[in-house]
């Protein structure tokens, strides 16, 4: 499988030159003959949208730029980030990732964890959504998450337990901390690559993690975006900071190999965590 | 409190690259002092967009700070960058001459806000943004002036400290005299910011470092080696700057605000 990565800076607040630079990218893709392209989170909006958020919702079904997309998805299978709002409840808009593929919406994951602290605001400005649901995307069974989701163990857990061979994270990660003088990127991204390490290695998963890069408010997002191997091995490494398109070549058979070698999948009990988490929070419920 | 120079340097020059096309600029405008602040500001600036694109005013008060004036001549004509010399006495006299006063303090404030409507003045003749020079620990304290020194277009150095300007002085190679000088804000003859401030720089950034970046509680930072009087001091400076660090409030009495909730980003549709 061909997955090229898309490491680009939208425009904040303008989702027509957007599109416009999403459909650039998907015919590169294309000509380089990838089978998925995927953007980084919020890309057909950008990232600090406060107030926009409300006045750029989208909804899947209606959308212009959802049918321009969704054509595009005959000759490739698409992953980005937009801002939604469901036609069967206005109101709530949900920071969310979709996955189209020869012209359907295969998936739409919502953003469960919305950081809202310190530089963060998410919170304040959309709804959460309230589940990790994976899917079945043709070559790979496949779990999407969007950026902070991904640092939640817990997420990547139930893409696991449901089955998923490909944990596909958008992301637009600011980069902070340059107090490691070695280090060639921010402390930031250091985490993001260790989460990308473990989780491939502990799902036997193959993890792709697209971050954009570009300025909004003074944040810099540090890109550096990764696809690890069900091996937890590091396959592609982008640039830090640097706009970058790259096509990957994954071999999806690794999955089932490394689910040998290493059978946490097979040896899973997911009842059992289950059975415990139920205690554990019934219990916390009743202090 | 080390940092990663060629890091800084690239995430640096490409905010200024980048919130230069998107204010609508294809250049950029700075004053120079002579100081460590504006040479290295003024050193990223030639990095981010090559000499052609910075313009640099020199604006001395009477003979303040002839020093500093032969430093600034010396940055811009070893970045090759076009400069221009204003001096700002008569304006700073004539007010002065009207409303006497003996209070240094006075005085630096309005010869900063001087500058900074002579700056604001030449961005629009010259269609260049400009650069703010404060750094971390002058924003920390509130060490600068309100609509003065402050006052910017776009700032790339607010998040670092004073010592950290000074390494990436030093990694960008910036004149040594200028390294190794005492800063000053040119208040009066002689005046250095540590004299005034009351202590080294060395350790208000170490004290700010804890508190801030490292969130300690004061007690905290006193029980690291420093002295309990400082601390306060600093945890003071901090407090009663806040005003300089924010937008003024804005009687709330609608349901929709500006500052309040009405929020967009500062980069919208850029």
């Amino acid at each position: 499988m061909k997955i090229a990565l898309a490491q680009i800076s939208p425009v904040l607040g303008d989702p027509e030159r957007n599109l416009k630079l999403h459909l650039d990218y998907i015919r590169k893709a294309v000509s380089r003959k990838a089978d998925l392209v995927v953007f980084p989170e919020l890309s057909l909006t950008g990232y600090t949208l406060k107030d926009l958020a409300a006045e750029l919702a989208l909804n899947p079904r209606k959308s212009p730029a959802f049918k321009k997309l969704l054509e595009a998805s005959r000759s490739i299978d698409l992953v980005f980030g937009f801002v939604e709002e469901a036609a069967d409840d206005p109101g709530p808009v949900y920071n969310a990732a979709a996955y189209l593929s020869r012209g359907r919406i295969l998936h739409i994951h919502r953003k469960v964890f919305l950081p809202t602290s310190g530089m963060f605001e998410e919170g304040r400005f959309f709804a959460a959504g309230r589940q990790f649901r994976p899917f079945d995307a043709g070559k790979v069974k496949t779990g999407l998450l969007v950026c902070r989701d991904f640092l939640h163990y817990g997420s990547s857990y139930c893409h696991f337990a449901g089955g998923a061979g490909l944990i596909i994270t958008i992301s637009a990660a600011p980069g902070r901390g340059v107090d490691e003088p070695r280090s060639p990127g921010f402390q930031t991204s250091r985490m993001w690559e260790l989460m990308g390490e473990a989780v491939s290695f502990f799902s036997s998963a193959v993890v792709v993690y697209c971050n954009r890069v570009g300025y909004e408010d003074g944040a810099v997002f540090a890109g550096g975006s990764f696809i690890y191997s069900p091996f937890g091995k590091k396959i592609a490494q982008l640039p830090y900071l640097d706009e970058k398109f790259e096509v990957i070549e994954v071999d999806l058979q690794e999955i089932g190999r490394a689910r040998k070698s290493w059978p946490f999948r097979r040896d899973e009990r997911p009842e059992v965590i289950w059975q415990s988490l139920e205690k554990i929070i019934r219990e916390n419920h009743e202090d | 409190m080390k940092i990663n120079l060629p890091l800084v340097v690239k995430t640096l020059t490409g905010f200024i690259r980048e919130e230069t096309r998107k204010a609508g600029f294809d250049r950029v405008i700075l004053g120079l002092s002579g100081g460590l602040d504006s040479t290295v500001c003024a050193y990223l600036a030639v990095r981010a967009l090559g000499p052609q694109k910075v313009l640099t005013l020199i604006m001395p008060y009477r003979d303040l700070d002839r020093e500093g004036v032969a430093h600034a001549r010396k940055v811009a004509r070893l970045l090759k960058v076009k400069f221009r010399e204003i001096d700002i006495s008569p304006q700073v006299d004539a007010y002065f001459a009207a409303f006497p006063t003996d209070n240094p303090v006075l005085k630096g404030n309005k010869m900063a806000r001087e500058r900074m409507s002579i700056l604001y003045d030449f961005s629009a003749r010259e269609k260049a943004l400009i650069l703010g020079t404060s750094n971390k620990t002058e924003l920390l304290i509130g060490y600068g002036t309100i609509h003065g020194d402050m006052a910017c277009g776009i700032n790339p150095m607010g998040d670092l400290y004073k010592t950290q300007v000074r390494e990436l002085g030093r990694h960008l190679r910036i004149p040594k005299e200028i390294l190794v000088k005492k800063p000053t804000a040119g208040l009066w003859p002689g005046q250095t910011d540590e004299g005034e401030i009351g202590l080294s720089y060395e350790e208000l950034d170490r004290i700010l470092y804890l508190l801030v970046d490292r969130r300690q509680k004061p007690d905290e930072v006193v029980a690291a080696g420093f002295e309990r009087k400082k601390v306060k001091r600093i945890v003071e400076m901090i407090k009663k700057s806040e005003f300089k660090r924010k937008m003024p409030p804005i009687a709330k009495i609608s349901s929709r605000t500006v500052g309040h909730d009405f929020l967009y980003p500062y980069d919208w549709g850029k």
